[in-house]
């Protein structure tokens, strides 16, 4: 693939032709310039130039010395919203970190080991609810990052809105992930012990309804102590997978809110001329809503009053009508 | 494959040394070449949070100074001038200029002097100048097209634009390559010979340094044929997934556009079709229209299965399940919805406008011999109330084009009879054809009648028989590839350009043809790369054609012949 590279000449243009150049309007510089004054100085130079062929112009001390920094100065103070996206991938970046964190301590827990294992998992516990409330505060801060009103800034606080969503999404997809492998395996490993039991109390279960239908309900003491156990570990189970609801939809909660504002790869909207074609248009659109809005509120007031006084004065004589028919 | 990645690899250099939030700012061309390459998601990925046109930007007055600006630019004279006024009063804190071609001293002299404040941080030629719609297609997507069917001395500026813009094209092509090519043309066409002689002259002399890339044992070949030369293939309908959908609905950079073809939800008016992106039109791309049904119907079915699953949603594993594979479930029914939405739009014109029976005919007309047979058919169609006016337009001028010679007092009653019957049909546009690309002015031989070798193939063919009626067509292309690939290809009809030579076969070779390509004969380019037979061939075109578009460049190039001749 050949490129090439022209910024040498251009640059050594550049210099050329700034030693030439009328320094009048340089220094009240940028804001002059920018307020639309720059055809003027273009203009100034071709005809000084035209005019005074020979006549060399000694570099003005009012110039700034390095005019690179004039570009610095340009590059001003970025407005507020942009703390607030940082913000977000600063939260992005800490939550990967943490499920780098999560992963490991998942493979902990799932190796064999004497103890209890029950450090592991509210190690386990606590980085997921970590995780999980980085994501959703992300996710509240992401909201705020919506603005009103169309403007080109608006624009690109959307794209950096659907940017941030995207990562977002992905995190939480991941995490969901890790979380059901674990959780999958971790039932695994618990069935392999007590597997045979919840099958043959499933069995008893069924069973015993039979049971019923042929005969009468006859617990015997085998039964019973069969329940029991079968009870404690359903207890557990439940538990177990109430967390696991709790996380779904904590994150389903998430996934929902960002999918509004992800972009589905390969469609038309993830298209650029797409998206440049529909910034005009909304552009345009929302000046009308705005004319429009401008025009009802100016109307509005007055009418509105008018209305409400005429309807209560109606209300008014109706009631004073019946009044004086009534009594 | 070669020509996206380039393109892609273009704008990832651009983006990948700048940190920070970037605003992207294209000219009305350059949108093209980026889209079909880059996509939203992927833009962002690469912190560009905002792309404008750069005519719009100039209107806007707000100054966003946290935002690094990077122009993709042609460098034409309406872009030079907004970058002026941008320059002088620069609404972005650094900008990075990128032009999709050579730049000429003096336009870098302009910039520089418009740049008082320095915010320019490099200018860079990046040559993607062209539309990579496929993996071995492209297009220029060039406005005034119908110029190149004029002779020069109608309007010599506007034919220079043209000429310069493929050219630039071309090159632009080569320079992504990095390589150099031997130039060849063909002999009876006068544009084709100027722009192989202007390319030649601008990558051996003027640029040489540029083009001077490590020497391979043998240089490429780059060949430039004229539209009319094959005429018959753009007028005829087709039947293959893509070309199909570009001749009924048509497809652009590879969107298509389906708002006016009645009533449809929101996010399915406009769909997207690339190959890139779409792993069933990949593989459905070049089949026809019989077995695209089937497969769409395959899909559909699968896709069912995977609903109903979802449906049947009764433990909590079944529910994470659910919402694991909620976007692929997303992903996957637009895109079901989309193939369904395209098919069902065709099926309804094909009965709309009879096309079985009136395509049937023109793979006739384009095929197979038969004069009388073929003059009372034709005959039959024109006075069929169901045909349409654009159908037995095409059907005439296929019917002018094969029996030019033969019979022409019915070819006659034929145009009377159009005329008649279609009020709105420019009368001498039938001619009009003939003349620019009648049997006189071609080189190629269209219906294989004038080789030996060619008419024992026709009638071989003919007593085998053919597998579709509907999709028994060859475009000219075929040939010339045919031709390329045995190192046959006649110096007579393609002459080299100056002291160009080549021994041997050449291992890459750049078709570019003067007037527009079609779908037909990049799937035909595509099937023939895909054959393995050493040889890898590209396809470009200023357009990419389908009847109406052909018709339309026709119908431009006639009145401005005609005003002309007033004039004069």
């Amino acid at each position: 693939m050949a490129t090439r590279n022209r910024t040498l000449i251009f640059r050594k243009y550049r210099d050329a032709l700034k030693s030439v150049r009328v320094p009048t309007s340089s220094s009240p510089s940028t804001s002059s310039i920018r307020g639309g004054g720059g055809g003027g100085p273009v203009i100034e130079l071709a005809s000084t130039s035209l005019l005074n062929p020979n006549r060399k112009y000694a570099p003005l001390s009012t110039e700034d010395p390095g005019n690179s920094s004039k570009g610095a100065l340009t590059v001003g103070l970025p407005p507020a919203w942009v703390d607030v996206s940082e913000e977000i991938a600063a939260n992005v970046q800490r939550a990967r970190t943490k499920m780098v964190e999560l992963a490991k301590a998942h493979a902990k827990a799932l190796m064999p080991s004497f103890g209890d294992g029950k450090e592991d998992q509210l190690t386990i516990e606590g980085l997921t609810q970590e995780i999980t409330g980085l994501l959703r505060k992300s996710e509240k801060q992401l909201k705020r990052l919506a603005a009103a009103g169309p403007s080109e800034d608006s624009n690109v606080r959307k794209n950096v809105q659907r940017s941030l969503a995207t990562d977002l999404q992905n995190l939480s997809m991941e995490l969901r992930k890790k979380q059901s492998t674990y959780l999958k395996r971790l039932r695994q490993q618990k069935e392999g012990q007590d597997g045979d039991d919840l099958e043959m109390n499933l069995n008893g279960g069924r069973s015993i309804i039979d049971d019923d239908n042929l005969d009468d309900m006859v617990f015997n003491e085998h039964q019973m102590a069969k329940l029991k156990k079968s009870e404690a570990v359903t207890v557990e189970r439940e538990q177990e997978i109430q967390q696991v609801v709790e996380s779904v939809n904590e994150l389903a909660q998430i996934m929902k809110d960002l999918s509004v504002l992800v972009i589905d790869q390969g469609t038309i909207v993830d298209r650029i001329d797409y998206n440049i074609q529909n910034v005009a248009t909304t552009v345009e659109e929302g000046l009308k809503q705005l004319q429009k809005a401008d025009r009802t509120q100016k109307r509005g007031g007055m009418v509105m009053c008018a209305t409400v006084l005429v309807i209560m004065c109606a209300v008014m004589l109706v009631l004073l009508i019946l009044k004086t028919i009534l009594f | 494959m070669v020509l996206v990645s380039a393109a892609r690899e273009y704008v990832n250099r651009m983006l990948q040394d700048i940190s920070g939030m970037k605003v992207l700012i294209l000219d009305s061309q350059t949108v093209s070449i980026v889209s079909v390459v880059y996509s939203q998601s992927e833009l962002l990925q690469k912190e560009v949070f905002l792309v404008e046109l750069v005519d719009s930007i100039s209107k806007s007055k707000e100054s966003m100074s946290h935002l690094k600006a990077v122009y993709f630019l042609r460098p034409t004279l309406e872009n030079i001038q907004h970058l002026r006024r941008q320059l002088a009063n620069p609404r972005f804190g650094e900008s990075h200029l990128f032009f999709s071609n050579m730049l000429k001293d003096t336009q870098i002299h302009i910039l520089a002097d418009s740049d008082e404040q320095e915010v320019v941080q490099q200018v860079q030629e990046y040559y993607a100048d062209f539309v990579a719609i496929d993996p071995y297609h492209f297009t220029l997507n060039i406005p005034s097209n119908h110029m190149y069917m004029l002779p020069a001395v109608v309007d010599p500026p506007g034919l220079q634009q043209l000429c310069d813009r493929i050219v630039d094209g071309i090159s632009a092509v080569f320079l992504a390559l990095k390589r150099r090519p031997v130039i060849r043309y063909q002999r009876t066409s006068d544009i084709a010979k100027r722009i192989a002689q202007e390319t030649s002259k601008l990558m051996y002399q003027q640029e040489s340094g540029l083009f001077d890339f490590r020497r391979t044992e043998i240089s490429p070949l780059l060949l430039i044929v004229d539209r009319r030369d094959d005429p018959v293939t753009p007028l005829l309908n087709q039947w293959t997934y893509q070309a199909m959908v570009h001749e009924l609905v048509g497809i652009h950079d590879n969107k298509v556009d389906l708002s006016s073809t009645g009533k449809l939800p929101k996010d399915q008016q406009e769909v997207v079709l690339s190959s890139e992106q779409d792993a069933f039109f990949k593989a459905n791309m070049y089949e026809n229209f019989g077995d695209i049904g089937m497969s769409i119907k395959r899909m559909v079915d699968d896709f069912q299965q995977v609903a109903k699953s979802n449906q049947n949603i009764q433990t909590i594993e079944d529910m994470a399940k659910f919402v694991d594979s909620y976007p692929e479930y997303r992903k996957m029914h637009g895109n079901v919805s989309k193939h369904v939405t395209l098919v069902t739009e065709m099926s309804k014109i094909v009965e709309e406008r009879k096309l079985m029976l009136v395509s049937e005919r023109e793979q006739d007309l384009a095929c197979n011999g038969g004069q009388v047979a073929a003059f009372e058919a034709v005959t039959n169609l024109l006075s069929n109330e169901s045909v349409s006016d654009i159908d037995r337009l095409r059907l005439v001028m296929l019917y002018a084009l094969r029996y030019e010679k033969e019979s022409p007092v019915q070819l006659m009653q034929l145009f009377n009879k159009l005329a008649s019957r279609s009020p709105k049909y420019k009368t001498g546009l039938v001619q009009f054809l003939l003349k620019q690309a009648g049997v006189d002015k071609r080189t190629g031989d269209l219906y294989g009648n004038r080789d030996l070798l060619n008419i024992a193939r026709n009638m071989a063919r003919g007593l085998k028989g053919v597998e579709n009626v509907y999709t028994q067509h060859q475009p000219l292309l075929f040939q010339t590839m045919e031709s390329i690939i045995k190192g046959r290809l006649r110096d007579v009809d393609y002459p080299f350009v100056g002291n160009h030579f080549q021994q041997g076969r050449p291992q890459d070779v750049v078709i570019f043809v003067v007037g527009g390509t079609t779908y037909e004969e990049s799937r035909s380019v595509a099937l023939q790369n895909a054959s393995n037979s050493g040889i890898r061939f590209i396809l470009g075109g200023s357009v990419v054609l389908n009847s109406k578009r052909f018709l339309k460049d026709l119908e431009e190039a006639q009145r401005i012949a005609k005003s002309s001749t007033n004039v004069v």
